[in-house]
């Protein structure tokens, strides 16, 4: 039957007892009568009546579509940004040379980086603003570069004013600019600021300010940021306390990434 | 290789990346889920649905518990990373599982048995 054989050798590991008798007896019944002309196979399309169709070969029918410019990056090896979503907003962003994927946007990846941040529990859970991607997008680069460098206190205030800046600069262009160029913006504008130290207190008073904003339009950003500003001055001596805040980096050399999680992907030039 | 006995989920694995995380069966590896929490054990079976059994398993939930598992199941859908080992070449694993699907698909020769995709029948 075709179960009893295709079961044994699901169950055996290295090639089965050499008996020739017996090896001729599954030669005639296999279609591949020799590994090499099996492998030669999956090139030529001689026995197959219609072009073998499976991931691989589904990978490059997507052109002209997102998924292929997903392709092309396979082919070219072009470095990507995957932002990987939690239940309610970001959760972080993996780059990583992308390997393989699928149409369900489940991803192979080499070589990542993976920022991320766990989520965010308890109250703050509740008064937490609307997810925007350059509202997230900055805090997760703003705390980055506060996880990375120590506490300086003097330079809590231009931190503040960058803080402001790009908050002000999110109404301004939120609605007019692609968001594509907003983060690149964003993070020409936070790599300054990563070269300057930041305070936890400053990472505090983000986060703060932001639950402040509440329900957070884009307008109502720009306004209370000004007192956020103010309010940051008499908060700077407090510890930060905000520990579900804190940014994570790993890297991974491989990972498969499902594709419900995928928030967008993002080419790096 | 252990291909699935449903031609469902073989067509589904086949046409997807799950094939993938079929390759890494006997692998020791890290599955993160979607509520933070990991798992790290052995990959003892993945089907089509991305639904992973490891054995030998540490589990770190999303609190931060560790606890050590004979047997651990979780949903597909909960999957939000299966972390690859280095020494798992991808395209390479990817390429022999569709062989041996393919090598169950054909099996018995061109003229024998239940076929998976009919021929056209002349008349």
């Amino acid at each position: 039957s075709r179960r009893g054989p295709s079961a044994s050798r699901t169950s055996r590991r290295g090639p089965p007892a050499a008996d020739p008798e017996r090896i001729q007896r599954l030669r005639s019944l296999m279609v591949n009568a020799s590994p090499e002309q099996e492998a030669a196979e999956g090139g030529a399309a001689a026995r197959r009546r219609r072009a073998p169709r499976n991931v691989l070969t589904r990978m490059p029918l997507h052109e002209g579509s997102p998924l292929g410019e997903l392709h092309r990056c396979v082919r070219d090896g072009v470095k990507i940004n995957v932002h990987i979503r939690t239940f309610k907003g970001l959760r972080g962003v993996c780059t990583g040379f992308l390997v393989a994927f699928d149409k369900f946007w489940n991803m192979a990846l080499t070589d990542v980086d993976e920022t991320y941040r766990k989520p965010v529990m308890g109250k703050a859970f509740y008064a937490e603003p609307q997810l925007t991607l350059t509202r997230l997008f900055d805090r997760l680069k703003l705390q980055q570069s506060s996880a990375k460098k120590g506490a300086d206190s003097k330079t809590a205030s231009e931190e503040l004013a960058l803080t402001k800046d790009s908050q002000a600069l999110g109404l301004k262009t939120g609605s007019g600019r692609g968001r594509a160029e907003d983060e690149r913006e964003r993070q020409k504008r936070l790599g300054r600021a990563g070269e300057k130290k930041v305070t936890g207190d400053t990472l505090h008073l983000t986060a703060r300010g932001e639950a402040d904003v509440g329900s957070g339009t884009a307008h109502t950003e720009g306004a209370s940021a000004g007192s956020t500003r103010a309010r940051s001055q008499s908060r700077k001596k407090r510890q930060p306390k905000v520990d579900y805040q804190q940014v994570f980096t790993r890297h991974i050399n491989q990972i498969f990434i499902r594709g419900e999680n995928v928030l967008l992907v993002h080419l790096a030039h | 290789m252990e291909v699935s006995h449903s031609v469902k989920e073989r067509t589904i694995a086949e046409n997807s990346l799950v094939i993938l995380l079929q390759g890494l069966h006997g692998h020791v590896t890290t599955v993160d889920m979607r509520d933070e929490s990991t798992a790290t054990g052995r990959i003892t079976n993945v089907d089509a649905f991305m639904n992973v059994r490891l054995a030998e398993v540490t589990f770190t939930d999303r609190q931060g518990t560790v606890s050590h598992l004979d047997e651990f199941f979780v949903t597909g859908r909960n999957v939000r990373y299966v972390h690859i080992p280095d020494e798992v070449d991808i395209r390479a694993t990817i390429e022999q599982q569709l062989q041996a699907i393919r090598r169950i698909r054909y099996f018995g020769g061109r003229d024998k048995g239940r076929k998976e995709f009919p021929r056209a029948k002349h008349k």
